[in-house]
């Protein structure tokens, strides 16, 4: 099989992830909850995590980075923290549901969508300037576009909510541990992110980074800690971080940050664009075929959609599945993003890789989209 | 006097306070801080020898980490000797 689904989850992953994760299923008790072998090895296991993505994402302390299950459940607790009814937040034309959903959830929020051309960063900054002049409560982005692998301006769009005063939340799922991603250069107000995609950790994994000292709990519990207050502790992490933790998931994940700050971030960003663009040069060869990319790669990292004439895409989707290939079709959990883009209605074929995918296995897609397409002309 | 306890307000900040001490060359073990020195109920603690406490308070001064209170163990029990 050939997986392009990376954008979803990183299947492939560093043997010493699953190795790690097994472990931990066998020996590692509650992290904080005990005084005995069993929990702390946890206690390492964790304090490792949190320090190895510390120094990844510039966090001043290793307090800063707590664990949560996925990018959504950060991006929930970011969102709800900083948001309340009333609210003017203003956002990308990016955004995925994980972000869109829990502000739709919030009564009476004013959004401002920051509709704008893709791979057009300049514009994009303008807009978002734009937004800026009024009253804004809160500003929520993605660092790169899920669907069309778009990499926002975000440095700039930090610069001007920092000038405003403006609290930032950054949805970081498709560029952590391929893109440089630092709260100390951000200045964020919470950065949330997968641990199961560009972090290469196990499915039930993500860390939100807080550049708030203390933030409002969304998960109330026991903590291991001040337990005859019923209040959730005033500090990071604990004060994020209620009930057991995946210890499994982080004991996994730490092996995956550290595949990933061994490798180079840099370098798993320039292979996953040569890949893409191998991929997309390939596909400009078919005149059915409709890019979304910039043919630069500046501003694309590596996840890349198309439609293609005639084709619903979950039809390509399926024809590339029977024969082989993971992609996935549809909207993405995106509709924003689609209703932005144009594709709204058609939705889009996404292919999205990782460090462990290769040239020929962009070739071979190519091959086969090609005759799947040629096979169905026939009839 | 057996050893000190500092105390942290987290797991995660007794591991900080533990690196640092390391880095410098102080041996120290993270532990549940006992009930007597726990009004609010569960937390951890740091656990030094007796000849080092003035040199680890400087080296968590300068790693800018603050234990909430220090306590001394002595035969008699806990002692607090710093907030």
């Amino acid at each position: 099989m050939i997986y392009f689904d990376a954008g979803a989850t990183t299947l492939e992953k560093p043997l010493a992830v699953s190795r790690a994760a097994g472990q931990a299923v066998r020996t590692m008790a509650s992290p904080g909850r005990g005084g005995y072998p069993a929990t702390r090895r946890a206690e390492e296991t964790a304090f490792a995590c949190r320090s190895e993505a510390a120094e990844l994402f510039g966090c001043a302390s290793p307090e800063q980075v707590v664990f949560t299950s996925n990018a959504t459940h950060g991006l929930n607790i970011a969102i709800h923290s900083l948001i309340k009814p009333g609210c003017r937040v203003v956002l990308s034309g990016y955004e995925h549901n994980a972000v869109t959903r829990p502000l739709h959830a919030i009564k009476n929020v004013e959004l401002t969508v920051i509709d704008t051309t893709l791979f057009q960063p300049r514009q994009a900054v303008e807009e978002f300037a734009r937004a800026l002049e009024g009253r804004v409560d809160a500003v929520v982005c993605t660092h790169v576009s899920n669907v069309f692998g778009y990499v926002l301006p975000i440095e700039e769009i930090a610069q001007l909510c920092r000038d405003k005063n403006v609290p930032l939340i950054v949805d970081a799922s498709q560029s952590a541990g391929v893109l440089p991603v630092r709260l100390d250069r951000l200045g964020a107000e919470f950065i949330a992110m997968p641990g199961h995609k560009g972090l290469y950790g196990p499915q039930g994994t993500g860390l939100l980074l807080c550049g708030k000292e203390h933030p409002e709990p969304f998960i109330y519990g026991g903590t291991g800690s001040v337990s005859r207050q019923q209040t959730m502790p005033e500090d990071l992490p604990d004060r994020l971080e209620a009930g057991t933790h995946n210890m499994p998931g982080i004991a996994g994940l730490l092996e995956g940050l550290r595949f990933v700050r061994r490798t180079g971030t840099d370098r798993i960003a320039r292979h996953e664009r040569a890949i893409i663009a191998a991929a997309a040069r390939g596909l400009r060869q078919m005149p059915q075929v409709h890019l979304y990319q910039d043919p630069t790669m500046e501003h694309q990292a590596g996840v890349l959609s198309f439609t293609v004439d005639g084709w619903d895409c979950e039809e390509i989707g399926s024809r590339l599945a029977a024969a082989g290939i993971a992609v996935r079709a549809g909207l993405h959990c995106a509709p924003l993003a689609h209703k932005t883009a144009g594709t709204l209605e058609s939705g889009t074929v996404r292919i999205s890789v990782s460090a462990f995918n290769t040239l020929q296995q962009a070739e071979e897609f190519v091959r086969v989209l090609r005759r799947v397409i040629r096979e169905n002309a026939r009839f | 006097m057996e050893y000190y306890l500092l105390i942290a307000r987290s797991i995660t900040y007794a591991q900080r306070m533990q690196r640092a001490l390391r880095q410098a060359g102080i041996p120290s073990g993270i532990l549940r801080a006992p009930a007597q020195v726990n009004p609010k109920g569960c937390s951890h603690a740091v656990r030094i020898g007796p000849e080092d406490l003035t040199r680890a308070q400087n080296v968590l001064s300068a790693a800018k980490l603050q234990p909430n209170h220090i306590y001394a163990k002595t035969q008699q029990g806990y002692e607090e000797v710093a907030p």
